[in-house]
């Protein structure tokens, strides 16, 4: 699932990248605040945890073995953000060090295991973890957590124009669905098992030791209503890509796409600056303008989060 | 991934420790000319093979500036072409066979970019230069402690998993899941106490809650000209 460089086309890259420096920013501060300096090590180590998980294989069928991918584990023991904090780092090492996901993919990345993986794994808990059905609800985080981060990432690559039939698409779902179940089944033989040893390590989603206020408690409703839309939109890209045809009829009917095309073609259209008319300079240059483009956006959004996060922090 | 883990990333990281001109160059010139390169390689859409077969050049002379194995650089970048050729396969299966062969060459040699960056920058300072760029700090601390101890837990994963293959366990898939989800937990444990023991150690060594700066590195001349020339020549390329 970790998408590789080249194969999304750069709207698509580049958007998620803009999304996710400012998202992986507020999310840093809010791991970090109110909480003694042990976490970075802590983070890190159980980052490192995620990473040997990969080597104990889990027996699931004659010949075939699962193994755990964490996100959902990490949110129920640390808290959601620092989850999505030590998920970034893994990411980014993974595709820093071991070429295990792309370098400009590594916003989409983030977004689809580390921000929503996350999110989507501890939704579950956060709603029925502190009851009776703690169980289902570990169940459901896992599979959550897989199902949401492989359908985005089935979308994105449906958008970048990988044009996939309904045969391939159905295989995928299949293989993501199974291994989304086994993922979930893994999480609650790990937590449980995590409980015979260390019986407080999973956090009570309600309790006040809780890192970050149980927003989700007092409302569930945004949060569902934001990843039900999400994942709905992520079916309807799909669909779409199968059926481009009938799409793009009702699109052209309706004038929308038309629009749309306008809209994903005006900034810097295509790579090339109108202004310039020069193919070789004009080429260059706009490239390079999109690189300080899509740099200078990241800087100023993270740096306008920051400034809030840190007056927050002060008038506390 | 599995067993080689230590040993592939012992290899990168003593090939990060080199003393060439490329090495020497500040970490964030070589992020600039990176990302430069990246994206030269995502936008391409016209003649493809001529302009890969060009960027793959221009990279293999990087790794023989940096007196780095370029054959060992070829084979490591080369552990992204399973999962490039699952999506090559689905490319193909759609009838875009043509586009499949261009999406998996900017695949690979989008990684062997990063493999270069990363094998002539020590992975300090690697984040040093992201943090100088902006990235937050916070996050580059969890990802410094998470490198320094990838050498260490999927070692003991390792052994476990050896232990467990020498008690000659050959349990079925129900108890086999059991044992496993206890390793993991075993696995879990010990590094949380770990994590506790690291945070104690340096406290003990007087940690005052703020590292260091990561590195203080000055962005000289040589960096500035690197970069602009490193970042000009695969948009130069392309337009051949």
């Amino acid at each position: 699932m970790h998408i590789p460089d080249g194969f999304l086309s750069t709207p698509v890259w580049a958007a998620l990248d803009i999304a996710a420096a400012p998202s992986v920013a507020y999310i840093a501060r809010r791991a970090q605040r109110g909480f003694e300096e042990s976490r970075a090590p802590l983070l890190g180590v159980l980052g490192a945890f995620v990473f040997a998980a990969q080597i104990i294989n889990f027996p699931v069928g004659p010949g075939t073995t699962a193994h755990l991918v964490g996100g959902a584990l990490l949110s129920f023991t640390l808290g959601p953000a620092a989850a999505s904090v030590a998920m970034t780092a893994i990411l980014a090492i993974q595709a820093l060090v071991f070429q295990d996901g792309g370098v400009l993919a590594l916003g989409t990345n983030i977004v689809n295991m580390a921000l929503v993986g996350v999110a989507a794994g501890y939704l579950p808990y956060a709603l029925w973890g502190g009851g009776p059905r703690r169980r289902l609800a570990m169940f459901a985080g896992g599979v959550l957590s897989v199902l949401s981060s492989a359908l985005l990432a089935l979308s994105e690559l449906a958008a970048s124009g990988v044009k996939m039939s309904g045969g391939v698409l159905a295989t995928a779902m299949a293989l993501f669905f199974v291994s989304a179940i086994l993922e979930g089944a893994i999480t609650v033989a790990v937590i449980e098992a995590i409980e015979r040893i260390q019986p407080r390590a999973a956090r009570h989603p309600a309790s006040p030791m809780h890192l970050e206020k149980p927003r989700f408690q007092r409302s569930p409703l945004p949060a569902m209503i934001g990843l039900a839309a999400l994942l709905l939109s992520t079916v309807g890209v799909l669909l779409a890509s199968t059926q481009p045809d009938g799409i793009q009829r009702l699109g052209e009917r309706t004038g929308i796409a038309a629009r749309v095309r306008m809209l994903l073609h005006t900034p810097l259209s295509n790579y090339h600056a109108s202004f310039l008319q020069s193919d070789v300079g004009g080429k260059v240059l706009a490239g390079l303008a999109g690189i300080a483009l899509v740099y200078a956006a990241c800087v100023l959004v993270g740096r306008a989060f920051f400034r809030r996060a840190v007056v927050r922090n002060r008038s506390i | 991934m599995q067993r080689a883990v230590p040993r592939s990333l012992a290899s990168l990281d003593s090939w990060s420790r080199g003393s060439s001109a490329l090495h020497r160059f500040d970490p964030r010139a070589k992020l600039i000319a990176l990302l430069a390169l990246l994206v030269a390689v995502a936008t391409a859409n016209r003649s493809i093979p001529r302009f890969a077969l060009a960027v793959l050049l221009f990279l293999v002379a990087g790794f023989l500036w940096a007196r780095l194995p370029v054959a060992g650089a070829l084979a490591r970048a080369a552990v992204i072409l399973p999962f490039v050729a699952v999506l090559a396969a689905v490319l193909w299966i759609g009838g875009q066979g043509e586009r499949a062969w261009a999406l998996a060459a900017k695949s690979y040699l989008s990684a062997l970019a990063a493999l270069l960056a990363m094998a002539t920058t020590p992975l300090p300072r690697l984040l040093g230069g992201f943090e100088k760029l902006g990235a937050p700090r916070f996050l580059l601390e969890v990802a410094q402690f998470l490198y320094r101890y990838l050498f260490l837990l999927p070692e003991e994963a390792q052994r476990m998993r050896q232990a467990a293959a020498a008690r000659s366990m050959r349990p079925g898939i129900r108890e086999g899941f059991r044992a496993a989800a206890g390793a993991l937990a075993v696995l879990f444990a010990r590094s949380y106490a770990r994590a506790g023991a690291i945070h104690h150690a340096m406290l003990a060594r007087g940690f005052n809650g703020r590292f260091p700066e990561m590195q203080t590195a000055h962005f000289r001349k040589a960096d500035a000209v690197f970069a602009v020339v490193a970042s000009a020549v695969p948009w130069g390329l392309r337009l051949l």
